[in-house]
C-alpha cells in the first residue's frame, strides 16, 4: 500500500510540474463542449431557399408566405440565368419552382404542381428540408381556402424532457460523456509511455514493486486528476448550458467515478502496450475517439446501430455513462433504474485495468 | 581468492532474434570491488547489466547475486542506468523519495541517508532544484544517491560517466571508491579506457565475448611490450619510414599507431626497436620517450589476434588545385546566445587545410552550437566567420558542394540497401560519373562489406553503419569535413581504422573538424580545443596542452590508499587529489619541495607510504588542471 501512495503522490507531483499539461488538462476539455455545445447543431434552421415564381396569383404568394413563416428556411433572391443557378453555386440549398397556372389551379380543385430541387450533399439537412416543404404544403393546404381535403387522423405530437427542443440539453451531457472519456485517459497514457520512452521504467522493474502496485498507483494518481477535470468541466457546462441537476445525484456521482476509472485504465492500457509517447497518443486518442463518439449513442441513437457494431457499443463504457448523463440532466430516472449503469461501469472498470496490469506483470524487458 | 563472490556468472548466452549479444561469459565479483566491464558500444554490457539487475532474462547460462536469482534480490541492488533513470520534473529531494518509497526505506533512514549522500556529492544545497535543471555531473550523481539510498549491496553502474565532462568524472571515480570503502560492491559497465584503469579488476568485453580478465596493472604486464612514443618534426615521413622501408618483426615492432602529434610503437624487444629507430630517423628531429602500454593497447592487441588483419584501401582522391587560401575555417570571437542563455562565448579558432582539430567538451558545453555555427547552419549572434574563403553566405550552393558532413545522429537511410543508399549520396552530392564505382567500391572495401552490398542498411550492427555514414559523407572528396562524434559505437580496432581514414583526407589537405567526448582520442588530433561552459578554455596540440601544465602527476601507493587519500584531501585542493584501484594520483606544483614533507605528514599518521613516481599528464589531468585553475582564479577575482 505505500509503494502504491508512493507511486500516486509522484505522479501527481509530476502532473502538476508541467504547466503546460495542467493547462490542457482543464482548457482543453471546456473548449471543446464549447464548441460542441454551440456549434453541433443537429437541427436544421436558417436554410437558404430561392423561389421562383412564375404565377402571379394570389394563393402562390399566400404559399410562399406560408413557407417562409416559421423561420426554418430564408428566402435568399434569385439571381444568375437558369432557374437551378443559386443551387449550383451554393447560394441556396433548395430551389422551389412554382409554375404560372399555380393560382388558377388550386382556384379550380385541380391539383397543382410545384418543382422542389433540394442540394443533398447533406443527406441529413436534405431530408430535413424536404420533410418541411412537404409539411408546410399541407398546412397550407389545410389552412388555406381548400376546406375539401380533410385530414381524418390529426396525429397530436408532444416532445417530452426537452419541450423546448434546446438543443444544448441533448449535445451538452453526451459531449460531457465524450471528454470525460477521451481526456483523462490521454493524460494516463502519457504517464507510462513516458516512462518506457525516456528508461525510467528500468529503475521500476529494478526494484521490487509488482505490477498491480504500479497500475495502482498511477490510476490513483489519474483518478484524482479526472476526477478534478469532471468537476471543471461539469460545472463549466451547467454554466454554460444553464443544465441543471434533475436526475440521482449519487447514482451520477458514482457512475462518474467508475467511469473515469474505466478511461484512466483504459490510458494506462494502451501505454503499457505502446512503447513511445506519440505511439501512445494515438493508439488511444484514435480508438477511444471514435468510438465514443459514434457508437455511444451520443450521435446516433442506440438503435440505429446495426447488428455487429451493435455488440461492441454494448461494451462500450461511455455507452452507460451518456445513458447516465442524460438521466442526470434531462430525464430524472431514480436509482434502481440505473443500477444496472453502475455494474456495467464497474465491471468495465476492473477489466480494463486488469488487462493493463497483466500487459506489466512480468515487470521486466521482453527478450 | 577465498572470498564468497557477491556475483557469479557462469556460461550466460542472451540471443536476441537472430542476433547473439552474449556469447557464453563468465565472471566473478568479489566483495568490495570495483569491477569493470569494458568495452565499446554494441559489446553486449548493457545486456549484460539488465540480466545482472534481474530485468532481462538470459536465454541460456547462470547468474547468482548474493546467493540468489537476481530478480529475487532486486532490493539489494541499486541499478543506476544508462539514462540515468531521473524523473526530470521532479525535485532533489522529490526523486530521492520516490526511489526510497520504492524501495521501503523508513523515514529515518531516508533522512539519514539523503543528508549524508546529498552532503558527500555536494549536492544538498539544490534539494529543491529539478533534475532537469542540473548539469550532467550533478544528474549522474543524483542518480548515484538514489541508486545509494536503500543501501545496496551491489551497485550496477551502466555507463555511468557517458556525456559528462572530466572533471565530473574524476569526482564521480572518487566517490566510487569511497563507497567501495563502506562495503558496497560495484559493477560498472564503461567504454573509457582511463576508467577501466580505475577498476580494481575487470574483463575486456568485445562481440559478446570476453577478451581478457585481470587487474589493469596485470592486463598491462601480461602483454610484456613497451610501448615508445616518438615525437618528430615530420612525422609522415617516419610513419612511411617505419611502415615500409624495415621488417617489422626484425625491429621487433609489434604495432605501430599514428596520433596527432606522435607516434606509438609497441615493441617487446626495447632496446633493438630504439636503435632501429634512430637509425631511420635520420635527418628528422626525434624525440623518444619509453612508456607503459595502455588497456587500450592490451584491447587492441587481443582484438587483433582474433579477428583477421584490417585492410585500409586508399580513397581513390582527385588533385585539386590548391585553394588561394590556407585557413579553411576561421572564427573570431564568435558569439551565440538563444535568449538569455549564452551557448557560446566569445569563441575564435582557426583550422588549416590539412589540419584536423579535435572540439571537446562535455554533453551541454555547446559543442553542436559552435559546429553549426561553423558551417553555416545557424547564424552568430555577434562574431566574424569565415568558411573555404567565404565570409558573406555561408549557404551557397557552391560552397556547400566542397562541404561534408557527417551529424551524430546522420543515419543512412534504415530501408534501403547499402548500395541504394551510397548511390543516393553520389547523387546528392554530384559525384562525376566515371569515379562512382570506384569510390563505392572504396567504402565497401574499407567497411569490409563487399559483396554484401545489396544488404538492408537497418541490419548492420552500429559501429558498421558508423563507418558506412563516414563513407558516404566523404564520397565527393570534400575541402572542409565536418565530422560530429563520428566513432561513437565502434570498436577500438574500427576506430583505429577510421583516424587511419580521417588522417588519410587531412594529408590531402582536407580540413577536418572532429567532436568527441573521448578525450583518449583527442590524441589523434593535431590541434584541439576543449569547451566548458560555451568558453573555450584551452587550445593547441595535444601534447603542448600537456607540456604546459605546471608542476607534475605523482602516484603514490599507500598501505591505506582511502585513509591516505581523506587526509590529503583536506590537506590539498581537493582536485589535486584523486583516487585509483591501487593508488593515489596528486599533482603538485612544486613538487621537489611539496612532496617530501606530504609522505612524511603520511608516515607520521600511521598511513604508510610504499612507492612514489612521477607519472606524465593524461589530457583529462590538464583539462582538469586547467578547467580548475580557472576557476579558482576566477573565485580569487571576484572576492577581490
Amino acid at each position: 500500500m505505500k509503494k502504491i501512495l508512493t507511486q500516486c503522490k509522484k505522479e501527481l507531483i509530476q502532473f502538476r510540474r508541467d504547466r503546460l499539461t495542467v493547462a490542457l488538462a482543464y482548457f482543453l476539455p471546456t473548449l471543446a463542449i464549447i464548441l460542441y455545445g454551440f456549434a453541433t447543431r443537429l437541427e436544421a434552421k436558417n436554410i437558404p431557399v430561392t423561389v421562383r415564381n412564375y404565377d402571379i396569383g394570389f394563393y402562390s404568394r399566400e404559399y410562399i408566405h406560408t413557407l417562409f413563416n416559421n423561420g426554418q428556411m430564408v428566402s435568399v433572391p434569385w439571381s444568375g440565368t437558369k432557374d437551378t443557378d443559386p443551387l449550383d453555386l451554393g447560394k441556396a440549398r433548395a430551389v422551389i419552382i412554382i409554375p404560372p397556372d399555380f393560382s388558377r389551379d388550386i382556384r379550380n380543385n385541380h391539383s397543382a404542381s410545384v418543382q422542389v430541387l433540394v442540394d443533398a450533399t447533406d443527406v441529413n439537412n436534405a431530408r430535413v428540408i424536404k420533410n418541411s416543404i412537404i409539411a408546410t404544403s399541407q398546412y397550407f393546404l389545410r389552412s388555406g381556402a381548400m376546406e375539401q381535403q380533410k385530414n381524418l387522423i390529426v396525429p397530436q405530437v408532444r416532445l417530452w424532457f426537452n419541450p423546448g427542443r434546446k438543443e444544448s440539453l441533448s449535445v451538452a451531457p453526451g459531449s460531457i460523456a465524450v471528454f470525460l472519456w477521451i481526456f483523462p485517459c490521454l493524460l494516463s497514457t502519457l504517464c507510462i509511455s513516458r516512462e518506457k520512452e525516456q528508461g525510467t521504467v528500468l529503475q521500476l522493474y529494478a526494484s521490487s514493486i509488482t505490477s498491480f502496485e504500479l497500475m495502482a498507483g498511477k490510476a490513483l494518481a489519474y483518478l484524482l486528476i479526472g476526477i478534478s477535470q469532471a468537476i471543471v468541466l461539469i460545472g463549466s457546462s451547467c454554466i454554460l448550458f444553464q443544465l441543471s441537476f434533475v436526475g440521482n445525484g449519487l447514482v451520477f456521482a458514482l457512475a462518474t467515478i467508475l467511469f473515469l476509472a474505466s478511461s484512466v485504465c483504459f490510458g494506462l492500457l494502451g501505454g503499457s502496450r505502446t512503447n513511445s509517447q506519440s505511439a501512445a497518443v494515438q493508439l488511444v486518442a484514435t480508438t477511444g475517439f471514435t468510438t465514443s463518439l459514434l457508437l455511444s449513442g451520443f450521435l446516433y441513437p442506440q438503435r440505429n446501430i446495426l447488428f455487429p457494431l451493435s455488440l461492441l457499443s454494448n461494451i462500450l463504457p461511455a455507452r452507460y455513462y451518456v445513458e447516465a448523463c442524460r438521466n442526470f440532466f434531462v430525464r430524472g430516472s431514480g436509482f434502481f433504474d440505473q443500477f444496472y449503469i453502475l455494474v456495467a461501469l464497474g465491471l468495465a472498470a476492473l477489466l480494463i485495468f486488469n488487462g493493463a496490469r497483466k500487459v506489466m506483470s512480468k515487470m521486466q524487458l521482453s527478450s | 581468492m577465498t572470498q564468497v563472490p557477491v556475483v557469479q556468472v557462469l556460461d550466460l548466452k542472451k540471443n536476441y532474434g537472430e542476433t547473439q549479444v552474449l556469447k557464453g561469459v563468465s565472471f566473478s565479483i568479489y566483495p568490495g570491488e570495483i569491477f569493470g566491464i569494458v568495452g565499446p558500444d554494441g559489446a553486449g554490457k548493457t545486456s549484460a547489466f539488465h540480466m545482472l539487475g534481474g530485468i532481462l532474462d538470459a536465454t541460456s547460462g547462470d547468474i547468482t547475486v548474493l546467493g540468489k536469482k537476481p530478480r529475487d534480490t532486486r532490493l539489494e541492488i541499486g541499478y543506476l542506468t544508462q539514462l540515468f533513470s531521473l524523473y526530470l520534473d521532479l525535485s532533489i529531494n522529490e526523486n530521492i523519495e520516490y526511489v526510497a518509497g520504492l524501495r521501503q526505506v523508513s523515514k529515518n533512514d531516508l533522512k539519514e541517508r539523503r543528508d549524508k549522500y546529498l552532503k558527500l556529492m555536494d549536492l544538498d544545497r539544490f534539494s529543491n532544484r529539478l533534475a532537469g535543471q542540473l548539469s550532467g555531473g550533478m544528474k549522474q550523481k543524483l542518480a548515484l544517491c538514489c541508486a545509494l539510498i536503500a543501501r545496496p549491496k551491489l551497485l550496477l553502474l551502466d555507463e555511468p560517466t557517458t556525456g559528462v565532462d572530466p572533471v565530473s568524472r574524476r569526482e564521480f571515480w572518487d566517490l566510487l571508491a569511497s563507497i567501495t570503502q563502506e562495503g558496497v560492491t560495484v559493477a560498472v559497465a564503461t567504454p573509457y579506457m582511463d576508467e577501466a584503469e580505475r577498476c580494481h579488476r575487470l574483463i575486456l568485453l568485445h562481440e559478446g565475448s570476453i577478451q581478457d580478465e585481470g587487474r589493469p596493472q596485470e592486463l598491462k604486464d601480461n602483454l610484456n611490450l613497451k610501448r615508445l612514443e616518438l615525437r618528430s618534426n615530420d612525422l609522415e615521413k617516419l610513419s612511411n619510414r617505419l611502415h615500409t622501408s624495415i621488417d617489422k618483426a626484425q625491429a621487433h615492432f609489434t604495432d605501430i599507431q599514428e596520433f596527432g602529434d606522435r607516434l606509438d610503437v609497441l615493441t617487446d624487444n626495447l632496446n633493438i626497436a630504439q636503435s632501429i629507430i634512430q637509425k631511420e630517423s635520420v635527418g628528422l628531429d626525434l624525440s623518444i620517450s619509453a612508456q607503459e602500454p595502455t588497456l587500450e593497447n592490451v584491447f587492441v592487441s587481443k582484438l587483433k589476434n582474433a579477428e583477421v588483419k584490417e585492410t585500409t584501401a586508399r580513397f581513390p582522391f582527385v588533385q585539386k588545385g590548391a585553394p588561394s587560401n590556407s585557413t579553411a575555417i576561421k572564427a573570431e570571437h564568435v558569439y551565440k546566445e538563444f535568449g538569455s542563455f549564452a551557448a557560446v562565448k566569445d569563441v575564435s579558432l582557426q583550422i588549416d587545410y590539412g589540419h584536423i582539430y579535435g572540439l571537446l567538451g562535455a554533453n551541454g558545453a555547446g559543442k553542436t552550437t559552435t559546429i553549426k555555427m561553423l558551417c553555416g547552419l545557424l547564424q552568430p549572434s555577434k562574431g566574424q566567420m569565415s568558411l573555404g574563403g567565404e565570409k558573406g553566405n555561408l549557404r551557397s550552393a557552391l560552397l556547400r558542394k566542397k562541404l561534408g558532413y557527417m551529424s551524430q545522429k546522420f543515419t543512412l537511410y534504415d530501408d534501403l540497401t547499402i548500395l541504394e543508399n551510397l548511390e543516393f549520396y553520389c547523387g546528392v552530392y554530384c559525384v562525376p560519373q566515371d569515379l562512382r564505382s570506384k569510390r563505392l567500391n572504396w567504402v565497401l572495401e574499407n567497411t569490409g562489406l563487399l559483396g554484401e552490398e545489396n544488404r538492408l542498411t537497418g541490419n548492420l550492427p552500429g559501429g558498421w553503419k558508423q563507418r558506412l555514414s563516414f563513407g558516404a559523407a566523404v564520397l565527393h572528396q570534400p575541402e572542409v569535413l565536418f565530422l560530429d562524434e563520428p566513432t561513437s559505437g565502434v570498436d577500438p580496432l574500427a576506430r583505429r581504422q577510421m583516424w587511419q581514414l580521417i588522417r588519410d583526407f587531412a594529408r590531402q589537405g582536407t580540413a577536418i573538424l572532429v567532436t568527441t567526448h573521448f578525450l583518449e582520442e583527442a590524441e589523434h588530433c593535431s590541434e584541439l580545443g576543449f569547451m566548458v561552459a560555451g568558453e573555450l578554455v584551452a587550445q593547441g596540440a595535444p601534447g603542448k596542452i600537456k607540456a604546459e601544465q605546471p608542476g607534475s602527476l605523482i602516484e603514490l601507493r599507500f598501505k591505506d590508499n582511502q585513509a591516505a587519500y581523506n587526509m590529503l584531501k583536506t590537506k590539498l585542493d581537493s582536485w589535486r587529489v584523486s583516487i585509483f584501484a591501487d593508488a593515489v594520483h596528486l599533482v603538485l606544483d612544486h613538487p621537489d619541495i611539496e612532496l617530501e614533507s606530504i609522505i612524511e605528514n603520511c608516515n607520521s599518521q600511521g598511513i604508510e607510504c610504499f612507492s612514489s613516481r612521477r607519472l606524465p599528464f593524461s589530457l583529462e589531468d590538464a583539462f582538469i588542471g586547467i578547467v580548475k585553475r580557472q576557476s579558482t582564479a576566477n573565485a580569487e577575482a571576484s572576492a577581490a
